[in-house]
């Protein structure tokens, strides 16, 4: 009796499991392919990664693993630190994105006090594509799934803001294939006014030299990185998205300018309107993928300006 | 936005689909080639239930609005259909309980005194008043079922009977007399299938013996081709003949509902899927019920199926004149369950649930169960039949020889006696239907217990009439042995032996089809 | 001497038997068994008219099993001498002449041991012809004993030579074979049941049971009477379809018995509380044909108002008496054959039963044939002979094999 339910069962999962093809994608027949409806849209709930256990969880593996494993592959420089004592949280740090060393940069440069409320945007379609890469990035990186082929911006940064976390956006929606900055789309500047949040510009560079786009390790050597933060930006009153967002592209441009060179020279060639356009040159695509491998010159180094 | 119904091929992507049997289902891995046609996804219900039906009496079809028909002093009757529909029975509230209240809310407001409520029952079994009380729910059974103004229609009451007349082709048309002599007869009605409705309602339902005869019988069931259409359905000629007499002697309204494909609740929701969209957490339902069901003792297993109550979406309502509205009302079941299907096949397979129209909160017997697949679920086509002539059908169910003694003591001798002498439903109408008919003591039982009428399990037989005389081949999978064997069938344990044995009618490769079902669907065979 | 199978008196294996042989039929005819394969003298020729016969076959009755298992009534131990030899289903050839019959005559033997043969006075029964009901079963020249069979004097079918009375013996026409003219005395028992039984033209019939007692009440009713439907209650396949030959009109199994009988006779089925059961109407005749507390009460409960209940199986009581006296039912027993049936025109059961062994379709219902050596398999056999598909099983008891 025993034995005949115990072995009953077996088959059935057995059966299930094949026919379910367990663990791998399942399958449907062929010719029910044009009855199969709309792939409803799942989001992963991240809820937990936010509440306690999940945070003192983070806090162990950012301070003890993630922090000293970045130190350890890339050098990284920070400046502009000071620039967060002049707002509160929550807020919406913007970052160039070329490299996936970028979201760790940020999270490993902020003090500890920001850190631990900051949360990040990540492509629901590849970090929240299975389950396992969507638990381990949320744990790890504090991650929230956002929609980057537009439709409807998904509600959770917009929460997240309203209860007081700070979220890392990367308004280019991927990563730059050649490390120059792409277009930004409007979502954070929306964002910022939506929720009154301030925008904290991030620019990055060196993290394409470091891992470009198909690397899963950073090139030996510890190349050296750079992350500046910027001066906040807020929305003015009755500014729209579409005037806001200009300005934090603008910001940005500065930003990578005065990282390139100093903050004064940033100031000169912005009032004359001479900031380089940070998506780079027009030439061709090795040039542009050369230019952006050498490892980040920094300009005129003046103490002060540091 | 719900998916039409479609026809599966089987392929290797294709997981093992499910297949009812009785009180509990299997997984079944078809051959590849194989045609399985699935119901459509359930039509979204109406949202206002409460307004469409308020909306439907006052806007009826051909008739005045419900509220002009009602006036201080008349004899208003309200039949509504038994417990055999819909199947499973509907979570509560139920339709009709809905469209009872908002009909009685009206005749109160016009002054109505004189109304009864008359379960249609034909000779089906009476209904408990628990049964009663599901179906029109407390206030209406409150009000009423205590002074005797609700209840069971008795086929078998001499003094309750009246004789209308009879059709142009010499049928009798004997109804219940109360609903016969009132000034108006509300008729509501379930329409879960297409065979249900129209004018099978009043001149059915309401019938005698006398009247049920000239269609309910096996020339007219071999000639209802089938009897899920009524367009060609002798059964349903004959009805609207009766139905259209009827008319001309009294002022019939009827209200027609329809629902959609919501049959299983949860945690079974799974068996309303197709089975490659099956999440994690339907597979682990399905596992989890069937180890349970592997366990549960019979009784359990019975008790939980026949508590089970369907979600059911209400698609539409509609009122007035019964050819008007049955008209729309069968639209909307098409709408719900046709769907198309290019060409024959060599063998059909369908997998018998545990619940019919007579069997609820009893036992499915022998008898039942061949009527279940044989009558209703082989009829479930327009055009012409899903298998072939002369081709195999293979049916799922256990088929054990149990009986209800309480609902279906008739069912018992029928299948010991009659069954033993012959299965051919021309010969046993010939010999022995008149002798269970006029068996006092199943009359007896029918009218002061909870049995079907003595001639019933005779009906069941016919229903499966167009299916015997159609088909080369039945063979069931998971049977009793013996009890098959009584009713002239085969018992096979595996779909693969059931292959082989049927391999003599239509050859080593035939052709396949599945028929998914419940959720209930019609199969429109070009 | 001779070569007998013996039935003695044990107390610890009367005791045994009944204890434990519904349970464990092995017992039976194992350790338990009150019987023995003796050496014993043959019995002795003293009066007039009495003679040797050397038995060529002997049927196993349900009595005999009866007395073996323990389950006969002790009203029954004054009326036999122990030890004695069983068997009273014979046929055999006569060793002596005897009155008009000469030596070598086959004959088979009304087992009753009457007036006429002990050599008294023929009581008020005999004398009317009814020597089944003698009163006189206990005295005169032989020891006391219902039958042959039961009488340590007479010898009995299961041994080698027995002796029997003129007024007993029957003598068979040579074209009846032994395997059939072994039937003829159930037979005359189941013509005597037939008549006992009285039915009027086309009443209803049932028949409890289907062992040789309740098929052969079924041919008889079947051929004698002029009775409509007869219902037979059998339980396994092989005693279905032999009833259905025997006569029957419906074969149902025993959890069947109220449905099928209701459904012929459009009774009314009621079920009382914690009781089996029962109709209101049914059947006009019912012969319980086993004897069990079962079949009894099933006939009892199945036979309409006024009817008549023929117990034909030895009974074993229990039943629930209720239905006689609420439903006014004649019951009737029904006790071996008498050598007068008024109902026949005074003609001998015997003669009518041979007629029948001759005619009826009996081929193969002596189903196996064991010598006296393999008494316990013949036993054994005969204990469980419905479910094996035996009607009979009888010894040869001359046989080696």
């Amino acid at each position: 009796m025993m034995t005949r339910f115990l072995r009953e069962t077996a088959d059935d999962v057995r059966m299930v499991a094949r026919g379910w093809r367990w663990g791998r994608r399942p399958l449907v027949p062929r010719n029910a392919e044009p009855f199969v409806p709309e792939k409803e849209k799942y989001v992963f709930p991240t809820e937990w990664a936010r509440r306690r256990p999940a945070r003192a969880l983070r806090e162990v593996v950012q301070e003890v693993g993630l922090d000293p494993l970045l130190r350890s592959q890339v050098s990284p420089r920070v400046t502009g630190l000071d620039m967060l004592g002049r707002v509160s949280p929550p807020v919406l740090f913007v970052a160039n994105h070329a490299s996936h060393l970028d979201t760790p940069l940020i999270l490993c440069t902020l003090p500890d006090a920001w850190r631990r409320r900051t949360s990040v945007a990540a492509a629901a379609d590849y970090f929240f594509d299975t389950w396992w890469r969507a638990t381990g990035s949320a744990i790890v990186f504090n991650t929230f799934p956002i929609e980057r082929r537009g439709g409807s911006l998904s509600s959770t940064p917009g929460d997240l803001l309203g209860q007081g976390w700070n979220v890392v956006v990367f308004p280019e929606g991927t990563r730059s294939p050649d490390g120059w900055m792409g277009r930004f789309r409007m979502g954070a500047a929306w964002l910022a006014i939506e929720h009154g949040v301030p925008i904290v510009p991030v620019a990055i560079r060196g993290s394409f030299a470091a891992m470009p786009r198909g690397r899963s390790w950073p090139r030996p050597g510890r190349p050296p990185v750079t992350v500046r933060y910027g001066a906040p930006l807020s929305p003015g009153d009755g500014e729209t998205a579409r005037e806001f967002a200009p300005r934090v592209v603008a910001a940005m441009s500065q930003l990578l300018d005065e990282d390139r060179t100093t903050w004064w020279q940033a100031q000169l060639r912005a009032a004359r309107k001479e900031i380089p356009d940070p998506s780079g040159p027009k030439v061709a695509r090795w040039r542009r993928v050369w230019e952006q491998t050498a490892p980040p010159r920094v300009g005129r180094r003046t103490d002060v300006w540091r | 936005m719900s998916r039409p119904g479609f026809v599966l091929q089987v392929d290797d992507r294709t997981p093992p689909l499910v297949v009812h049997e009785g009180e509990g289902f299997r997984l079944e891995r078809f051959p590849i080639g194989t045609r399985v046609v699935y119901p459509p996804e359930s039509l979204p219900a109406v949202r206002d239930v409460d307004a469409t039906i308020r909306h439907a009496l006052l806007n009826p079809e051909g008739s005045e609005p419900l509220s002009e028909l009602l006036r201080p002093g008349m004899r208003l009757t309200i039949a509504f259909d038994d417990i055999s529909l819909p199947l499973p029975p509907m979570r509560k509230p139920d339709i009709r309980q809905r469209v009872i209240e908002q009909v009685l809310t009206m005749a109160a407001a016009a002054g109505v005194d004189d109304v009864a409520l008359i379960s249609a029952n034909a000779v089906h079994r009476r209904l408990t008043p628990d049964e009663l009380r599901a179906i029109v729910g407390e206030r209406v059974f409150r009000s009423f079922f205590p002074q005797g103004l609700l209840y069971n229609h008795d086929a078998e009451d001499p003094d309750d009977l009246l004789h209308v007349g009879v059709t142009d082709r010499n049928e009798d048309v004997e109804i219940n007399r109360r609903a016969a002599e009132s000034d108006l007869l509300v008729y509501v009605n379930v329409n879960l299938v297409a065979m249900d409705g129209g004018h099978k309602s009043v001149p059915v339902g309401l019938a005698s013996y006398k009247s049920l005869r000239p269609h309910h019988n096996s020339k007219t069931m071999v000639q209802s081709r089938s009897f899920m259409d009524p367009e060609k359905s002798h059964l349903h000629h004959s009805a609207i003949r009766m139905g259209r007499l009827l008319a001309d002697h009294l002022r019939i309204f009827t209200i027609e509902t329809t629902l959609n494909n919501d049959v299983f609740p949860a945690p079974y929701e799974f068996l309303n899927k197709r089975e490659w969209e099956w999440s994690i957490r339907d597979q682990a339902s399905m596992l989890a019920a069937r180890r349970a069901l592997g366990v549960a003792p019979r009784k359990v297993k019975r008790r939980v199926f026949h508590s089970l109550e369907s979600p059911y979406g209400v698609t539409g309502v509609h009122a007035g004149e019964t050819e008007a509205v049955h008209a729309k009302t069968l639209a909307n079941v098409h709408r719900q369950q046709m769907v198309e299907v290019q060409g024959q096949t060599d063998v059909l397979v369908m997998g018998l649930p545990y619940l019919g129209p007579y069997n609820v909160n009893s036992v499915m017997n022998p008898i039942l169960a061949t009527c279940m697949g044989l009558g209703y679920y082989f009829n479930s086509y327009r055009g012409c039949p899903l298998v072939r002539q002369g081709g195999a059908v293979i049916l799922y169910h256990p088929v054990p020889n149990e009986f209800s003694q309480l609902h279906h003591p008739s069912y018992v001798d029928f299948f010991e006696e009659v069954l033993a002498e012959t299965t051919d439903p021309v010969a046993i109408e010939e010999k022995f239907e008149q002798s269970y008919a006029t068996d006092p003591w199943y009359i007896h039982l029918y009218r002061t217990s909870y049995a079907y009428h003595g001639v019933h399990p005779f009906y069941m037989w016919y229903w499966a009439a167009h299916a015997l005389d159609h088909v080369g081949d039945v063979v069931w999978v998971g049977a009793d042995r013996h009890t098959v064997q009584r009713m002239g069938f085969r018992a096979a344990s595996t779909l693969s032996d059931a292959l082989e044995m049927v391999s003599g009618t239509v050859g080593r490769s035939p052709s396949l089809t599945y028929l998914h079902n419940p959720p209930h669907l019609i199969a429109d065979v070009h | 001497m001779m070569l007998a199978l013996e039935m003695y008196r044990s107390l610890p294996r009367y005791v045994a038997a009944r204890a434990a042989g519904g349970r464990i039929p092995g017992i039976l005819t194992g350790p338990a068994a009150p019987l023995r394969l003796v050496n014993r003298d043959e019995p002795r020729v003293e009066h007039e008219s009495w003679a040797r016969v050397r038995p060529t076959l002997s049927g196993i009755c349900g009595s005999d099993l009866g007395a073996v298992t323990g389950t006969t009534s002790l009203y029954f131990s004054a009326l036999v001498s122990m030890p004695f030899v069983p068997g009273h289903e014979v046929v055999g050839e006569l060793l002596d002449d005897c009155d008009d019959l000469s030596a070598g005559t086959r004959v088979v033997l009304d087992p009753v041991l009457s007036c006429a043969a002990r050599g008294v006075e023929p009581c008020a029964s005999c004398a009317a012809g009814a020597t089944n009901r003698c009163d006189r079963i206990t005295v005169g020249h032989v020891s006391p004993g219902l039958q042959t069979g039961y009488c340590s004097d007479t010898g009995g079918g299961w041994g080698r030579v027995l002796m029997a009375h003129r007024s007993q013996l029957y003598p068979v026409p040579d074209d009846l074979p032994d395997e059939r003219a072994v039937l003829a005395e159930p037979l005359a028992c189941a013509v005597h049941t037939a008549f006992r039984a009285a039915v009027p033209d086309g009443a209803t019939v049932l028949v409890s049971g289907a062992g040789s007692v309740g098929l052969f009440a079924t041919l008889a009713l079947r051929e004698l009477t002029s009775a409509g439907r007869i219902t037979v209650v059998a339980k396994h396949a092989r005693q279905r379809e032999l009833a259905r030959s025997f006569g029957a009109t419906e074969v149902v199994s025993p959890d069947e018995v109220f449905r099928g009988v209701r459904r012929t006779t459009r009774a009314f089925r009621l079920a009382p509380d914690h009781q089996r059961a029962y109709l209101l109407g049914g059947v006009d005749v019912a012969i319980d044909a086993v004897g069990s507390k079962d079949s009894l009460d099933t006939v009892l409960r199945a036979t309409r108002a006024g009817g008549r209940v023929v117990l034909s199986g030895m009974p074993t009581g229990g039943a629930d008496l209720s239905p006689v006296w609420f439903r006014e039912l004649d019951v009737v027993g029904t006790y071996a054959s008498a050598p007068s049936e008024p109902a026949a025109g005074g003609r001998p059961a015997f003669e009518l039963a041979m007629e029948l062994a001759a005619g009826g379709p009996l081929d193969g219902v002596v189903g196996a044939v064991y010598p006296l050596y393999r008494w316990r398999e013949a036993i054994d056999h005969a204990h469980s002979s419905g479910r094996l598909g035996t009607v009979k099983v009888a010894f040869d008891p001359h046989g080696e094999r």
